[in-house]
């Protein structure tokens, strides 16, 4: 027994083929892992980023100005959201879902007030989806957040880590829901930026909020593709500012609001 | 080398026993027709609402958890740290661990808005999310005691329960830093937001954990008619004390580095000084009852023998358990997000007020459940297997 | 044995399907009511019958992950055929037998969830905001929500039909 292991010490071109054919094996692989790296890297990083030649994909926000958005027409915005979906909610209820809401700010220093609509900011990096132990909390490759109720178990962890309020959990039975939006007891949902309008109409969609206070050419809530310098959105954004809630978070909101 | 130490069954059958199992059961089903009645009518029913979205359930599922983790801080000091003094109580404290554990990842199962998913919450797994991470910690957790359990009761592989018992603790400190991250991971509330809180939940486990062991262990022997011994006792009233001392640091640390610099300021006047509720649990029932006057108790020369003091002790620290715990969720949610600093705010989704949250009967019900399952499940195994040590060496002394 | 089972099952509606006589009472299988605004459904019934569980939850992850909503196999599309009945008459929801999808899932005591978030309606009935009968007045009081119907609801309900 004691020579065979003394042999096979003694045996070098054995350990030299094992090595050389490691070293090839290695040349042979390591390109296709580093490049397939790199690339889930950069889809990951950066949604948008442009895959040499192909469309890159939109990702969709919105533009809120407040200076434009009387209280009224905040009000609009809620309503329309509800007719749309199908929620509402009764005054001074704890468990009733909001997926948008009327929120009035007054500087502390300055005394100014303002009035906005608030809903889900749709992150870049959301929060929400980090911490969701189902993947249920999930972001769409065109920077839609959503709720995948199907999967979603209602554990509530993703109304906990959302600097923004964005999310209810529907805490009864719900009987009249409509087609468009499909929600039920025991899951999460928040503003999903109308995306059965999306869907189907693609950039040119109008959420329902937009639309309600959208008149004349004026466009005080407006809806379109961040990642293409283009679009109105992004030269509006350009040309006026956009201020992003909570930027130090770093989440990167979709939702952006000017005369704040 | 002391003599090789022989375990036993419970073996009484007075009627105060049946009796405890009887309550125990009853108090777990009405928990468990709590839940159902929740999962049916919907959480409006409950307390908890979309300001507050974990509430009581969570404080005692949470405080099992890491009660759980805790109590097999015995079976590690002998099987990690070599003390072998410990080692009759090993058993004893990995039974305790598992039926802990069971009990909280109960409750906390059963308060899912959907628990029929329960299926897809073990099959679809999100790895960002330290909540999966800590599914898959409290299950493992569970079979790895359950093995380290088995191989201290099979002699043959008495050898075998070093490594497992390693392989338990570091498991455990992973399982309870995760169940701290839980809350420490999130940047959006000024409550959390920290990594103290992993340790910080370390050394609650170890003082939770004790606590809850010594008075079962009490409590067990008393069952079987019989005594322990005052040495066993002695030392773990030490330890106890160090442990709530580990507590406090801890507790300071926390809030004397959110006060610095101004900018969790009104969180901390919240919680410190105008938070009611969550002002009143910090100060008296955490600080007061559940970490000085225990430290009192534990170390007070005149009452070092007192096995008394000790129950009370252990009593007084678990109620500083669910206080500091109460505290750290409920009033963590309590506290509004800062969306806009430096802006006065009002909405109809309660933004930039104190939520209100009071606990319902369903949700009470649902939390005892949690402990009476653990309970009744640590006392049924222990009438089945031979958990308790007959004699415990330098009983002499 | 057969027969005893099947006798449990004595109490189905008569309207929702026919009747065939055995051992221990009547034994009624479900025949859904067929939509009269299409001739066939997206796929053969055999077919249908079989696999439009595999259907539908294939298309679900195709809807709410990639937003895909033209799909024949959308649950809008089902219920746009499969429960259209004219406004004029009863509207029909979701634990009520005379419900396509429930008429057999309730004699198959398969519990589906799908309607405790999803309309059971036909998008025509649902923008008529019809609702002749509202689903309180078809159950009692201390029922739980749609898509927990028990037997004994079940049989509560029948009562009134009068069945077997």
């Amino acid at each position: 027994m004691a020579n065979e292991l003394d042999n096979i010490e003694l045996r070098p071109a054995r350990r030299r083929f094992m090595q050389s054919s490691a070293a090839l094996a290695m040349t042979l692989i390591a390109p296709g892992v580093l490049l397939y790296k790199t690339g889930q890297a950069q889809s990951e990083n950066e949604p948008g980023s442009d895959n040499k030649g192909l469309p890159a994909t939109p990702r969709w926000g919105l533009l809120i100005d407040t200076n434009a958005l009387s209280e009224a027409d905040v009000d609009a915005c809620v309503a329309a959201c509800q007719q749309e979906h199908g929620w509402h909610s009764d005054a001074g209820s704890q468990t009733a879902a909001q997926w948008i809401r009327k929120v009035h700010l007054t500087d502390e220093q300055s005394g100014q007030q303002t009035v906005l609509p608030m809903m889900c900011q749709h992150c870049a990096d959301p929060p929400c989806v980090d911490v969701c132990p189902t993947g249920a909390s999930f972001k769409r490759a065109d920077g839609i957040v959503l709720v995948n109720k199907h999967t979603c178990i209602g554990c509530r962890y993703c109304m906990m880590a959302c600097p923004y309020k964005a999310r209810s959990f529907i805490h009864e039975v719900l009987r009249d829901q409509l087609a468009v939006a499909p929600r039920g007891k025991g899951t999460v949902e928040s503003c999903t930026l109308c995306v059965h309008r999306i869907d189907r109409d693609g950039a040119n969609a109008v959420p329902a909020c937009a639309e309600a206070v959208n008149r004349g050419g004026r466009k005080a809530i407006l809806f379109g593709d961040l990642n293409d310098p283009d679009s109105e959105i992004s030269q509006r954004a350009k040309s006026h500012g956009a201020t992003r809630l909570r930027a130090d978070l770093g989440v990167d909101p979709g939702v952006r609001y000017q005369g704040l | 080398m002391p003599a090789a130490t022989r375990f036993t069954e419970i073996k009484t059958s007075t009627p105060q026993y049946w009796g405890l199992l009887l309550l125990l059961a009853i108090l777990a089903a009405a928990g468990i027709g709590a839940a159902h009645h929740m999962d049916v009518e919907g959480h409006h029913i409950s307390g908890m609402n979309n300001q507050v979205v974990w509430g009581l359930p969570h404080v005692f599922a949470i405080f099992l958890i890491v009660a759980a983790s805790g109590a097999l801080n015995l079976a590690s000091m002998a099987s990690v740290f070599g003390k072998v003094e410990y080692k009759p109580l090993a058993r004893f404290s990995a039974v305790l661990s598992i039926a802990l554990l069971v009990g909280g990842l109960a409750v906390l199962l059963l308060d899912l808005g959907r628990p029929d998913r329960l299926i897809v919450a073990i099959t679809h797994y999100n790895f960002r999310s330290i909540f999966a991470w800590n599914i898959i910690l409290y299950s493992g957790f569970i079979v790895i005691v359950l093995a380290y359990l088995w191989l201290m009761m099979e002699r043959r592989f008495e050898r075998w329960s070093r490594p497992a018992g390693m392989f338990a603790f570091a498991w455990r400190l992973i399982l309870t830093s995760g169940t701290g991250s839980i809350f420490g991971f999130l940047v959006a509330r000024e409550a959390y937001d920290s990594a103290l809180l992993a340790p910080m939940f370390i050394v609650m486990s170890f003082s939770f954990g004790l606590a809850v062991f010594i008075l079962l262990l009490l409590a067990s022997f008393k069952l079987d008619q019989r005594e322990l011994d005052g040495i066993h006792l002695q030392r773990l009233r030490k330890l106890l004390g160090l442990f709530s001392i580990g507590i406090l640091y801890f507790v300071i640390l926390f809030h004397m580095t959110k006060l610095y610099g101004s900018q969790n300021h009104d969180f901390e006047r919240f919680i410190l000084l105008d938070g009611g509720v969550y002002t009143r649990l910090f100060w008296l029932f955490q600080i007061i009852l559940g970490t000085l006057l225990p430290l009192f108790l534990l170390y007070a020369p005149r009452w070092q023998h007192s096995s008394k003091s000790l129950v009370l002790a252990c009593l007084l620290i678990i109620q500083g358990g669910f206080a500091q715990l109460y505290v750290i969720i409920i009033g963590g949610q309590a506290f509004p997000l800062n969306i806009f600093p430096g802006y006065h705010v009002e909405s109809s989704f309660f933004d930039g007020v104190i939520s209100a949250y009071s606990p319902s009967l369903w949700e009470l019900l649902l939390g005892f459940a949690g402990l009476a399952s653990a309970l009744l499940i640590a006392l049924l195994v222990l009438r089945v297997l031979p958990i308790l040590p007959q004699n415990l060496p330098g009983a002499e002394d | 044995m057969l027969s005893a089972l099947l006798g449990w099952f004595a109490c189905l509606p008569a309207a929702a399907g026919e009747v065939e006589s055995s051992g221990f009472g009547a034994v009624v299988i479900p025949q859904p009511v067929k939509p009269t605004n299409a001739s066939a459904c997206v796929e053969p019934v055999d077919i249908m019958r079989r696999d439009h569980m595999k259907f539908l939850l294939h298309q679900r992850d195709a809807t709410v992950l990639e937003g895909e909503r033209d799909s024949k196999y959308s649950l809008v599309g089902c219920m746009d055929c499969h429960n259209a009945t004219e406004p004029a008459e009863t509207v029909v929801r979701y634990p009520d037998p005379q419900h396509f999808c429930a008429g057999c899932h309730l004699y198959a005591s398969v519990k589906i969830d799908c309607f405790e978030c999803h309309a059971d309606r036909s998008l025509k009935q649902l923008q008529q905001g019809r609702l002749d009968q509202p689903l309180e007045d078809q159950f009692p009081e201390d029922q739980p929500g749609s898509a927990l119907l028990s037997l004994h609801t079940f049989h509560q309900q029948l009562g009134d039909t009068g069945g077997e």
